[in-house]
């Protein structure tokens, strides 16, 4: 009877039969380390084994493809509404929270690996899985920086790409959208502090929510302008500040068969 | 690897050329000495040159980078050039202040290497396949940048993950987090650096190797990074050193030499003629460390004790958990096949069994 029991304890939990359910172990998340330099203890990771938190259940066949392609949404389109919460609570997350969010790889799939190489092969690509976008890094040496910059990307092109729906006639810009406004705008409000730019952190989050607006009056500058107190001027050259948020403008537009803002 | 192979500039540093030892790093003291080397970035910036001069240099070594191509897996044109791009980095004082001054060729450029051993350096990358972790003296490997040289194996990204599993165990559990960890065959000391940051204030880290340089290496890491007083080196066979500690140790993890004898020629070069035998060649099979180090654990390892162990891959991986299903029959329970980056099996882990059933 002890017997019995103690084959249980040996159990293995991976099963390598093509197609298997296999309890991965949040396999990928496993991968993601921390981005600060000290103890990750209060970091927020899904366990190996545990089947706490967000680990999933990743359907995995094993022949060549590593279970990091698995993706269990579908997107359609440059934009995209995200299933669960919207584009805002993604980019709200705490980097760790994003992560559970994610696969990650290092694009090393052929040959043994392990002892066998000397490749320094540091290039990381992230995915978001409810979303489906990638992102990706490569210029650094050590994979650690090359997640945190895949990472930064990665919120980058979730504001980019990941839509909030906006009511138009109650329309009132979150706080994060009137940070990154001129001081001049007429609803901006003096406590706004000063006007944050591109290279700040938390312009991304503003970046999304403008775009929630110039998709929800459907490309127009001078109408959204008028919502942002702003005049048209003012904020075509800010929404020219920024690489991204200019292409993703002038994509849309282009779309409505309106000129591109230059 | 053939070369296809140009020099512009050589002939004004043949010289040096003729001279040099491949195998021996630049300003190395003596061949004997166990003095781990300093990592280039590390050293200080007393030798500078024109950004000219530089940008000559540069030249050189892209162009040379450029000829290669590799017949056993080895780098290409494109790693190459990335890793110009780091050699730069460690090599000068200040990389980022040379941007704005592209056109002032007369800059001068404060170094951590003469100019001319820049170009022993790459020579010895291209033409020897010396690892350009040995070349620089350092792996950047998860958030540690760790002090590497011949006679101690580079440890790999994949190894990485070991850290993850033990920091996963440890959470949630002070008996282990708190508890007495081994890592066997240390190398440059990753393993133990990486597990000595994730374990409590009184965890502490034996870590033994064979080999002296790698001894010396690893206590160099251990140093930097002030762990001294949470990890020991120790000098020895796997288990050797830790004959007292039977039946006390909260966790054991390896890397051990795992690849078959018959494989080790077929290596990269970078690999197979410059990385030490002994942390790479496992045996016929490539599991005689392996097995070693599976029957030993069971007796260091307390009741409730978790250990892991990196692999060659998905059979020594089936091979162990049969192993210890069968001969080591209720010594440990919980055992599990963890996957790397690549999605290949390659570690080994489980607990010592709370009871013996033996």
């Amino acid at each position: 009877m002890m017997s019995q029991s103690l084959l249980k304890s040996f159990l293995i939990k991976f099963r390598r039969s093509s197609g298997a359910t296999v309890d991965v172990l949040s396999y990928a998340s496993s991968k993601c380390y921390d981005f600060g330099i000290h103890s990750r203890s209060s970091l927020v990771y899904p366990r190996r084994n545990h089947g706490v938190g967000s680990s999933q259940r990743i359907k995995v066949g094993f022949s060549n493809n590593p279970p990091f392609l698995y993706n269990n949404y579908t997107t359609s389109g440059s934009a995209t509404t995200a299933a669960a919460g919207g584009g805002r609570e993604l980019l709200a997350m705490t980097d760790q929270q994003l992560m559970t969010q994610c696969d990650m790889d290092t694009f090393k799939s052929s040959g043994p690996g392990g002892q066998h190489r000397n490749k320094r092969e540091s290039a990381v690509r992230i995915k978001h899985l409810p979303t489906g976008i990638v992102a990706q890094a490569a210029e650094d040496r050590s994979q650690h920086k090359n997640r945190a910059a895949a990472l930064a990307r990665l919120r980058n092109l979730l504001a980019l790409k990941v839509r909030n729906t906006v009511d138009l006639d109650a329309y009132s810009p979150p706080q994060e959208l009137l940070l990154i406004l001129p001081v001049k705008s007429t609803i901006r409000g003096s406590s706004c502090g000063p006007q944050i730019g591109p290279n700040n952190p938390k312009f991304a989050l503003g970046k999304q929510a403008l775009l929630d607006l110039i998709f929800a009056v459907e490309g127009s500058v001078s109408d959204a302008a008028r919502k942002l107190g702003l005049s048209t001027g003012a904020l075509s050259r800010l929404i020219l500040s920024d690489d991204s948020l200019r292409m993703a403008v002038n994509e849309l537009r282009t779309s409505k068969g309106m000129k591109p803002l230059k | 690897m053939r070369l296809g192979f140009s020099l512009p500039s050589l002939s004004k540093f043949s010289p040096i050329f003729s001279h040099y030892n491949p195998v021996q790093p630049i300003s190395s003291s003596s061949p004997t000495s166990l003095k781990p080397q300093t990592p280039l970035f590390l050293r200080p910036p007393t030798h500078s040159t024109t950004l000219s001069h530089l940008q000559k240099w540069q030249n050189w070594a892209k162009t040379l980078a450029s000829s290669v191509t590799s017949t056993d897996n080895g780098p290409d044109t494109t790693l190459l050039l990335r890793e110009l791009n780091w050699l730069i980095e460690d090599a000068l004082e200040n990389p980022k202040s040379i941007l704005p001054q592209l056109g002032n060729e007369d800059m001068v450029v404060t170094l951590r290497a003469e100019l001319k051993d820049l170009y022993v350096l790459w020579k010895q990358r291209i033409e020897e396949r010396r690892p350009f972790q040995y070349v620089v003296g350092c792996e950047h490997w998860r958030d540690l940048v760790l002090s590497v040289e011949e006679g101690v194996l580079i440890p790999r990204p994949e190894t990485e993950l070991v850290v993850d599993l033990v920091s996963d165990v440890v959470e949630g559990n002070e008996e282990l987090r708190d508890g007495l960890w081994a890592d066997l065959g240390t190398g440059s000391g990753a393993l133990a650096i990486g597990i000595g940051r994730v374990l409590g204030t009184c965890g502490r880290v034996v870590a033994t190797d064979l080999s002296p340089v790698a001894v010396e290496v690893a206590s160099y890491n251990v140093q930097r990074y002030n762990l001294q007083d949470k990890i020991e080196i120790k000098l020895g066979s796997w288990f050797e050193p830790l004959k007292n500690f039977e039946g006390e140790l909260a966790g054991l993890v390896s890397n051990p030499p795992y690849i078959p004898s018959e494989h080790i020629s077929g290596l990269q070069a970078e690999v197979a003629k410059h990385e030490p035998r002994l942390a790479l060649d496992g045996g016929a099979n490539g599991m005689d460390d392996l097995l070693h180090l599976c029957c030993g654990t069971a007796s260091l390892l307390k009741p409730g004790g978790f250990f892991a162990f990196e692999t060659n891959g998905e059979k020594q991986c089936k091979f162990l958990v049969d192993y210890m299903k069968n001969e080591l029959k209720g010594g440990f329970c919980d055992v599990d096949i963890v996957l790397d980056f690549a999605g290949k099996e390659r570690f080994v882990t489980g607990f010592r069994s709370k009871t013996n059933y033996q």
